[in-house]
């Protein structure tokens, strides 16, 4: 569904990605894990062109993101994203987050886009806070409100980036359960994260990054228990203690 | 003679008079200064080196000389340039709006660069294109960032007014002048076109204060 080759990207002369290929099937949850610096984020960044690509090529179903022919707008439709910092729009409230871009894209009529956003909502345990605006909310009830907004574009694709970065610990818990619950349902997911139990027990494949090359692959009983690459190894030893 | 009383009463209409037109120009040049500062901010913050460099030229331009010559240059340089004659009231009108757009587009361009970078990637990531972006996401957080900047404007504008007595406009400065001509008594005239300036400026910097605490409260 997602296949990404001999991907680069440059930052000026520092060169972040230096030859990325993997290949992502349909439903598939992939966990992106690495120190930081290693290129994880952009990578992440680079599928869904909110970075621009050097080199290289990304074929998203069957659109060629990397062409410039290519309607990215169109594209982003089909791939949410969810961030570690939530980007709430803070002058809407948590239901017009949801709604406004079926609103202004899907030109999705007010009825159906509300029952939508309110199911969405349910879903990720925060009706009740329909009306509220992000700034009331929580860093964790934030993020579930962002993951909803991403959902409700009825994307194929969703790629999350660190999203449990930038929470209080016990908040960690609460995003990494809808996370599971979405993954249950079959949707592709790609997940840069630094939770090692998240990718242990929810990934079907894990990517190990470092210096801007998938130094590894392979399934989460194999990286974490009989790392191969002793990159690999010593950043396991670090984070798993 | 008569008293200092007798004289600002009768000077009041004339005065009043002075005002209304102060005001006139004022609300008409910045509403006109709002779609210049708008446009020129908008470009200052493109992705084209060209469209930027257009707008950050007239801003140069209008930040590196005196509104005076503006003036002086519109009533009378452009006219005898281009073999036309314009009114003082559109003359007038004509600088302040460029001059305040100036100002109005360095507040938009800093209000529009304000705006948290993961606002826009959140917009672009669900598939809003820059136009829906700007207008349904960073704008309306700009703006309302902009809303002291905009009155601090406000307030410039209609002291700048004053400088267009010298091209004839009988705004509230002439006003002073052409009472002051027929009574000679200046420290009561000028004293009341100061009282009449400061209040209106006064009321818009309470105005302005009430809201912004109304902005902050929510």
């Amino acid at each position: 569904m997602i296949v990404v080759q001999n991907l680069k990207k440059k930052f000026g002369a520092n060169e972040v990605l230096k030859d990325i290929s993997t290949t992502i099937r349909e439903k598939e949850v992939v966990c992106v894990i690495g120190p930081s610096g290693s290129g994880k984020s952009t990578f992440l960044r680079c599928l869904n062109l909110l970075e621009d690509v050097t080199s290289g090529t990304v074929v998203i179903g069957d659109v060629e993101v990397t062409s410039p022919k290519t309607n990215i707008d169109k594209l982003r439709e089909n791939v949410g994203m969810v961030f570690q910092r939530f980007n709430l729009f803070p002058h809407l409230t948590v239901l017009q987050n949801i709604m406004l871009a079926p609103k202004f894209i899907k030109k999705l009529d007010k009825l159906a886009n509300e029952k939508k956003a309110m199911e969405l909502l349910a879903k990720v345990g925060l009706a009740d806070k329909r009306d509220e605006y992000p700034d009331r909310l929580s860093g964790g009830q934030q993020q579930r409100v962002a993951i909803a907004r991403a959902l409700a574009m009825n994307p194929r694709v969703m790629l999350f980036d660190e999203p449990t970065s930038a929470l209080d610990p016990e908040m960690v818990g609460e995003v990494l359960q809808v996370m599971k619950d979405l993954a249950s349902e079959g949707i592709t997911m790609i997940v840069v994260t630094h939770e090692m139990g998240f990718a242990r027990e929810v990934a079907d494949r894990v990517l190990f990054m470092d210096g801007g090359y998938i130094v590894e692959e392979g399934v989460p009983s194999e990286i974490f228990d009989h790392p191969k690459h002793e990159r690999t190894q010593a950043f396991l030893s670090k984070v798993l203690k | 003679m008569p008293s200092t009383f007798q004289i600002i009463a009768d000077a009041l209409p004339v005065l009043f008079q002075g005002l209304l037109i102060t005001l006139k120009i004022v609300v008409i040049s910045l509403a006109i200064a709002f779609v210049i500062g708008l446009i020129a901010g908008l470009m200052s913050t493109a992705s084209s080196k060209i469209v930027r460099g257009i707008a950050g030229l007239y801003v140069d331009i209008i930040r590196g000389t005196p509104l005076l010559v503006q003036v002086f240059f519109i009533y009378f340089g452009l006219p005898a340039f281009l073999d036309i004659r314009i009114g003082p009231e559109v003359a007038g009108i004509a600088a302040v709006s460029l001059n305040a757009g100036a100002y109005i587009a360095e507040v938009v361009r800093a209000g529009i660069n304000s705006v948290d970078k993961g606002q826009v990637e959140a917009a672009r990531s669900l598939g809003m294109s820059r136009y829906y972006t700007m207008r349904l996401i960073v704008l309306p957080q700009a703006l309302r960032r902009m809303i002291p900047a905009f009155v601090n404007q406000f307030i410039i504008s209609i002291k700048d007014t004053s400088l267009l007595s010298v091209i004839g406009i009988r705004e509230l400065t002439q006003s002073g002048e052409i009472i002051i001509s027929t009574n000679f008594r200046s420290f009561e005239i000028w004293g009341m076109v100061g009282v009449f300036y400061f209040v209106i400026i006064f009321a818009l910097t309470r105005l302005s204060r009430l809201y912004e605490r109304r902005l902050t409260a929510r």
